[in-house]
């Protein structure tokens, strides 16, 4: 028990106490900093390895797909034949071996493996996909963006203004009348420099409370939910 | 019927629409013009008090998914401070094409100025993980978090980074940012540090800026593509050797796109008067039969 | 030639992917997972060539007395990976709760400091002002008083706090519009990069060649 709940939490809250105290502490007490720097020295190179977990569910799930011929499986050869080759591309580039000089250009400005592959699949392919929302976006507004009550009137009204506002098409509706042309995108700015910003800042605030207090529930042991334990 | 049939009609045919929408004005040029708003002109105006002894923090925090919005920006703000002979520290906090993004779009503007040294007058440290934890110790020590370069060279090793040990040596930074990044430039390093933050960020993430910008958080912000439109218009204006990099052919720039977004606003804002004017006609043809 | 063939391979892929447009089809699947796993060997490249070699084992290898202390962050970070064997998995708390805690300790002033004291230091203004017009800081006050009263609920929205929860609902509808207006500009630019990339960066790299 001690060694799979009690010490996470003690250590969540010695750990989670470092950035704040020392937020206060640092300029104040001579020497104190050195304890922030070489934790976040840690922490940066933590976070690579936590990035990488993903991958190993990934890996672990495409595998059993594939050997228990599950719907889809032929899909899933292909999704670990992108992991491997680009992956192993990284991976020999981080090495700096034959080729693979770098994720980047090479030295003498030569295209290096893993840049090719970066160029050709990972920009069209990432780049394409969210695309793809584009033509939601079009086929959504047209088939279910309904003004139904007041406020979703509001919702409309503001986002035409900003559509309008924020391309030619606000200076040319009228641009018939002296110093037209600055009227739609003058109002827009005003819009998004005022209602826009209380509206904004009023959640950034009141999500900022509440990013806060559940950081606090975090360190304090209450809220557990990140180790896979019950809330106390 | 007819109403129905048009309320109901083919998402296919509004792809296809947008399809058409969007590649008529990439083909064929119209030209709109680009008014500049006070969001822009701020990160112009504080990059004209620069010059060659001022060093500007580049951060590349976005990815392919939102490249043909920030990397026009990302180009123009490269090009002022080459321009001005800013000094150019570049990294990279988005792992899904950060450093790639980074390297790509530095390196393109470097080969524009031949002049600029890699190492003296600019220098590419590469992406790191652990955003949050890096920006905090970056306050501390550059080099703690980047040790070598992107190229490998050891950062003791090179000129520009001589001169840069943490943050208060950075006279501007400039986030390109896709997410939250931009964000986590103006709450952290900018409320902790005290260093100015200019954010240029996807058109999703900009209505929040907003509030950092009013706030004095952020001193500029560039929103989608029309804040790069509108840096670009700037920079051709103050400095008309720049213009026909903007109208080289088959060259993608803001500019440009800002034909394409504007005939594709029109037609999705026709989309939702059209919808909703087919919605309530059926709703009073509706009602006026129901007897009583 | 590696040049266009590659324009013509990302093509292909893009033509795959919108290929769903029209209708779920198994191009669109193989664009899919190779998508997916793309990304993820990205993500191994990235984070080897440029957190762990450079922050860890190049200062562990050239200088292991001076950086034997990066054994510590080693340790922590391969015992994450006990999660996926089953009986010790229990150890990978350890190293997710120091994770976790460092980052839910700077948000946690990240967000105080940060966000709540300047945001709210930027709305204690003069009612009678503002850049635009002497009404804007009214409007931008009356705005974030009323959005929050609306976001709390402790209490019931009745009565006058009902009523100030109502205009709070209506700033939040312009807000919620004005992202609205934003989306559709951001969306739209990802076509228009593709489209560009499709109909004027492949078609000229293939003229220069024919």
């Amino acid at each position: 028990m001690f060694w799979k709940l009690r010490l996470p939490l003690i250590l969540t809250f010695l750990v989670g106490c470092v950035p704040v105290v020392t937020f206060f502490l640092a300029e104040r007490v001579p020497g104190v900093s050195i304890v922030p720097t070489t934790v976040e020295r840690y922490m940066v190179i933590i976070a690579g390895f936590a990035l990488l977990l993903g991958v190993v569910n990934v890996v672990q799930g495409s595998v059993r797909r594939i050997a228990q011929r599950r719907p889809g499986w032929p899909f899933a050869i292909s999704l670990l034949a992108g992991l491997l080759v680009m992956g192993s591309f990284g991976v020999l580039s981080a090495l700096r071996v034959g080729p693979f000089q770098g994720l980047l250009a090479g030295p003498r400005g030569e295209v290096t493996p893993f840049l090719w592959m970066t160029r050709h699949f990972f920009d069209p392919l990432q780049a394409a996909i969210f695309s793809l929302l584009a033509f939601y976006i079009a086929s959504a507004a047209f088939r279910a963006f309904r003004v139904r009550n007041l406020e979703a009137a509001l919702l409309i009204i503001a986002a035409f203004l900003v559509m309008l506002g924020r391309t030619p098409l606000g200076e040319y509706i009228f641009r018939w009348a002296p110093g037209g042309e600055r009227w739609l995108p003058g109002l827009t700015d005003w819009f998004m420099a005022v209602p826009n910003t209380a509206a904004q800042r009023g959640v950034i605030i009141g999500a900022a409370l509440g990013a806060a207090s559940l950081s606090l529930r975090v360190i304090l042991g209450i809220e557990r939910s990140y180790l896979g334990a019950k809330e106390r | 019927m007819k109403l129905e049939r048009l309320v109901r009609l083919d998402r296919r045919i509004i792809y296809l629409l947008i399809a058409v929408g969007t590649l008529l004005p990439i083909l064929w040029r119209i030209g709109f013009p680009v008014s500049p708003t006070p969001p822009v002109q701020a990160l112009f105006a504080r990059l004209e008090t620069l010059g060659p002894g001022d060093i500007v923090l580049a951060s590349f925090d976005y990815g392919p998914t939102t490249a043909p919005e920030i990397t026009p920006m990302a180009r123009a703000v490269l090009r002022h401070c080459f321009e001005r002979r800013i000094r150019v520290v570049a990294i990279a906090l988005f792992p899904l094409g950060g450093v790639t993004m980074g390297g790509e779009v530095l390196g393109e503007m470097a080969a524009e100025y031949p002049a600029l040294r890699d190492g003296e007058d600019y220098v590419y440290l590469g992406y790191k993980d652990g955003t949050q934890a890096a920006m905090k110790l970056m306050g501390a020590s550059f080099a703690s978090v980047f040790p070598f370069s992107n190229a490998g060279v050891p950062v003791e090793e090179i000129p520009l980074m001589q001169q840069v040990r943490n943050y208060a040596d950075i006279d501007l930074v400039v986030s390109f940012s896709t997410n939250v990044i931009g964000e986590w430039w103006a709450n952290l390093v900018n409320a902790q540090f005290g260093v100015p933050v200019a954010v240029g960020t996807t058109a999703v993430w900009a209505p929040k800026h907003f509030a950092f910008l009013d706030s004095g958080q952020i001193l500029g912000l560039l929103g989608g593509l029309k804040g790069a439109s509108e840096y670009e218009h700037l920079l051709v204006a103050a400095y008309p050797r720049l213009e026909p990099l903007y109208e080289r052919a088959g060259v993608y720039t803001a500019m440009k796109g800002m034909d394409a977004q504007t005939v594709d606003h029109a037609i999705i804002m026709l989309f939702i008067l059209i919808g909703n004017a087919a919605h309530f006609w059926m709703r009073r043809r509706e009602s006026a039969r129901r007897p009583g | 030639m590696g040049q266009v063939l590659g324009l013509w391979i990302g093509a292909f892929l893009t033509l795959c992917v919108f290929s769903f447009l029209y209708r779920d089809n198994p191009f669109f699947r193989f664009a899919e997972s190779l998508f997916a796993g793309i990304s993820l060997g990205y993500y191994i490249g990235t984070v080897s060539a440029n957190t762990l070699a450079p922050n860890l084992f190049r200062p562990l290898f050239r200088d292991f007395p001076n950086q034997a202390h990066l054994l510590i962050p080693l340790l922590l970070g391969l015992n994450l990976y006990c999660r996926f064997i089953p009986r010790i998995a229990w150890m990978a708390r350890i190293s997710l709760a120091v994770y976790i805690a460092y980052f839910v300790g700077i948000n946690m002033v990240q967000k105080l400091q940060g966000e709540v004291v300047p945001q709210i230091g930027a709305t204690i203004l003069s009612p009678w002002g503002g850049a635009f017009t002497p009404l804007d800081n009214l409007i931008l006050i009356t705005g974030v008083v009323c959005v929050m009263v609306y976001f709390y609920f402790s209490i019931e929205h009745k009565g006058p706090v009902g009523a100030v929860s109502r205009l709070g609902i209506w700033f939040l509808m312009v807000g919620f519009g004005a992202a609205f207006g934003y989306t559709v500009m951001g969306r739209v630019s990802l076509l228009i990069g593709r489209m560009n990339y499709l109909f004027i960066d492949v078609v000229r790299a293939t003229r220069q060649i024919l």
